[in-house]
């Protein structure tokens, strides 16, 4: 195959790197024009032949999800018909790749409705029943720890108050009730009384119906990054590149990170435990983790008595913070619901490495960074594969213990540097792991050297 | 045709609604007698879509209405449905019929230039991987679409319904039918012989996508009141240059009639600003256009009958040429 063979396509999400990827590749981006039509509809025309061509196209799962999404399989299927020999999808960051399996997010993300009016709209009685519903077991009383000033900070937030109060304080959706908002509220109030009938809620997980849909629109090959979950790959058909944005993560700790071998590896949930000690392994750091736990009757005494051991430090939290207590009291069914989250391991005097695949709402890191301060650690860095950072997340950020963060350019961050500052924010090029394994594919070469030692 | 509620077994049919149409998701389910399944649509903060399904589903027959429509959201709107439809099939349910009044990107259904996406062929596959058993539509840009599905679709018409509107609303007795190009010709010749009344066409010379350069008009219209017949009113463009084209030869005034008023871009400015006596089209996508020469169809008993007819294995065909009422 002959290098003048490789069409590179870039899609509308994060032009920027793709004009890196392709610099590195020494191709130029293929001429495409991507649009809309009036009426909304994806428009795009391939202004390159492809016949016979290796294809790549390079779309991040950002910004506007779906319109990139559907962007990415008209691109594919374009391609496809239009008789390239092979097209590969290269998504940065795999959109639809970690989606929350209870109604709610675990992490308290605000679930934003369509309507935005709809947001504030939610009735303390709605939410009240549904806090019940996910937690409500039999016999139980109400314990409301309502010590935590974490949240509480995060509430008083500046201009996004309300926003946090009310996505916080419901976590259960409501339905977008197009024009109508006096009969969304009663649907809403509907749908979770299904407690009832003893179903339980599920949220759709759109894993496999994602992959399908990329092998449907004709991807012989998909090449992503960091997947949240390894097992996602076994959703394909296809052969599926999960490139590791460590190497780079690594070299970034031994280069700027002063006495790094003093530093701590942190993963802030127990998800991302195994992530970030292969980190800590490779560097001969140290490990902490946090561990979040929600548990809703085993609490009997004061959680500092019962749960304290050695390094463990408990910190209750009640998940969401009410309106005020009256108004959680007042709720008619009782369940306590007390999440602890707990540090295993010394981080005293130590910088921390905060270790994590994936910000979104950015609620989990900050509050680890907030628990490692109060712990004692001089300084915490947070270190970030995709920084996606929804709603307020780069407030939060802002407001929060996180002394510098260190993001991949897997989706656009110009906004993050701009809103940081550029003392506090540091952005890992991943253009040229991306570009490696794009030339490495094409030639037939073997990939596996890039997950050891980057590129 | 009057439907009891009781005539349909009620726990094996359920009516689920995405985002892009609650009203005539509601009308279609209070026609039905079956009230529409608790599901919530949801975007999450980072706007990946969130599909939550609110009651057992497992070994029904399920029936999703998405429209496609929104000039932002039509995206979203469709990996909605994907996602529902997905959601379904992992629910065990027995099978999933996709309802989708306005079938999205309908009009790129082929290869007009090298390397062009035939994007409706797209979608196609795209609901048949997501797990869509059946699917329903009315009035597809090209009726050819069906043959992209390796699944039925049935392909309804508006034109029951609008013979029914122009019978009882418009004058028939000074009225010709126009088409406004070459293509709906067949659409509209089918209508006038319905009608026993004459026809005219205006070819348009089309230079590029949504906008249209010259027309000619052929046969007369001299004095008489124009029923301007298409398949969808998307800009307008179109509609307002052959409205002017009609009224220039001589037509006394120009009534336009759209299966899917789409109304996007400058439609609105173009409609307020045209010489039109009235628009009107179906409710198969909202339209929020608050203009007085506005009238529109309700299209939702076509529907409705249709979903009761193949739920309970009946024949679909005598919707396409009667309208239920």
């Amino acid at each position: 195959m002959g290098s003048n063979n490789i069409v590179v396509f870039g899609g509308g999400s994060h032009p920027q790197l793709v004009n890196m990827i392709c610099e590195n590749l020494g191709v130029k981006p293929a001429h495409v024009e991507l649009g809309k039509f009036s009426n909304g509809e994806t428009s795009i025309s391939v202004h390159e032949s492809v016949r016979e061509k290796d294809v790549y196209v390079i779309q991040s799962g950002c910004g506007h999800v779906n319109d990139n999404f559907m962007e990415l399989l008209i691109l594919l299927s374009a391609c496809k018909t239009a008789s390239a020999s092979r097209v590969t999808a290269v998504m940065p960051y795999f959109c639809y790749s970690r989606q929350p399996d209870i109604p709610y997010t675990a992490k308290g993300a605000p679930l934003v409705s369509k309507q935005k009016e709809n947001v504030s709209f939610q009735s303390s009685s709605n939410g009240g029943q549904a806090f019940t519903l996910m937690t409500h077991k039999p016999g139980e009383e109400t314990l409301l720890k309502a010590n935590d000033s974490g949240l509480r900070q995060f509430n008083n937030v500046g201009s996004s108050t309300n926003l946090i109060k009310s996505t916080s304080f419901s976590r259960i959706p409501m339905i977008p009730g197009g024009k109508e908002q006096g009969s969304s509220k009663t649907d809403a109030g509907e749908l979770f009384n299904a407690q009832n009938s003893g179903y339980k809620l599920w949220v759709a997980q759109a894993g496999t119906l994602i992959a399908n849909l990329l092998t449907t629109s004709g991807a012989d090959h998909v090449i992503t990054m960091d997947l949240h979950d390894p097992q996602f790959q076994g959703f394909f058909d296809i052969p599926v590149d999960n490139l590791y944005c460590k190497p780079i993560a690594q070299s970034y700790i031994q280069h700027h990170i002063p006495n790094y071998k003093e530093a701590v590896i942190v993963s802030p949930d127990a998800g991302g435990a195994k992530r970030a000690t292969s980190i800590a392994d490779s560097l001969k750091l140290s490990f902490a983790l946090i561990h979040k736990e929600r548990r809703s009757q085993l609490l009997k005494g004061p959680p500092s008595t019962t749960l304290t051991s050695g390094n463990t430090l408990p910190v209750t939290a009640p998940l969401i913070t009410p309106f005020s207590s009256r108004e959680m009291s007042s709720s008619t069914s009782t369940s306590k619901y007390v999440q602890t989250t707990m540090l295993v391991g010394d981080v005293k005097n130590k910088v921390c490495i905060l270790v994590d695949d994936l910000v979104d709402t950015s609620y989990t890191i900050t509050r680890a960074a907030k628990l490692l301060k109060d712990q004692g650690a001089t300084k915490v860095y947070a270190l970030v594969t995709h920084g996606i950072f929804s709603g307020d997340a780069l407030i939060k950020i802002q407001q929060s213990a996180i002394d510098k963060l260190i993001v991949s350019n897997s989706v656009p961050q110009k906004e993050t540097v701009e809103f940081l500052g550029k003392h506090r924010v540091d952005v890992l090029d991943v253009s040229r792991v991306l570009a490696e394994a794009i030339r490495r594919i094409h030639n037939g070469e073997s990939i596996s050297m890039l997950f050891e030692h980057g590129w | 045709m009057a439907i009891e509620a009781e005539d349909m077994s009620s726990n094996s049919i359920k009516i689920l609604a995405g985002n892009s149409h609650p009203e005539l998701a509601a009308i279609i389910s209070k026609r039905l007698g079956i009230p529409l399944s608790k599901v919530g649509v949801y975007q999450y903060s980072n706007k990946e879509t969130s599909v939550t399904i609110g009651e057992s589903i497992r070994d029904e027959d399920v029936y999703i209405i998405q429209t496609g429509t929104g000039e932002q959201e039509i995206n979203d709107f469709l990996m909605e449905l994907l996602i529902m439809v997905h959601a379904c099939r992992t629910a065990s349910v027995r099978r999933i019929t996709a309802v989708i009044p306005n079938f999205p990107y309908a009009r790129q259904d082929k290869k007009d230039k090298s390397r062009a996406p035939i994007t409706a062929k797209l979608i196609a596959n795209l609901l048949e991987t997501a797990g869509c058993d059946h699917v329903i539509t009315m009035d597809l840009h090209a009726s050819q679409i069906q043959g992209f599905f390796h699944i039925p679709v049935d392909n309804l018409y508006a034109e029951p319904s609008v013979l029914n509107y122009i019978e009882t609303k418009t004058d028939l007795a000074n009225a010709i039918l126009v088409s406004p190009d070459a293509g709906g010709a067949k659409r509209v010749a089918s209508l006038a012989d319905k009608l026993d009344l004459n026809f005219a066409l205006i070819h348009k010379e089309r230079q590029k996508a949504n906008e249209v350069s010259r027309m000619v008009l052929v046969g007369d219209v001299t004095g008489k009141s124009c029923l301007l017949i298409d398949d969808m009113a998307d800009t307008c463009g179109t509609l307002v240059k052959a409205t002017n084209t009609l009224l220039d030869h001589g037509a006394k005034e120009v009534i336009a009639i759209v299966s899917h008023g789409i109304f996007s871009g400058a439609a609105r400015e173009r409609l307020q600003n045209s010489k039109l006596s009235r628009i009107v089209c179906t409710n198969t996508v909202p339209v929020d256009l608050d203009l007085d020469i506005l009238d529109q169809i309700d299209i939702s008993p076509t529907l409705a009958e249709a979903i009761r007819r193949l739920h309970n294995g009946e024949s679909v065909s005598y919707l396409f040429t009667h309208a239920p009422s």
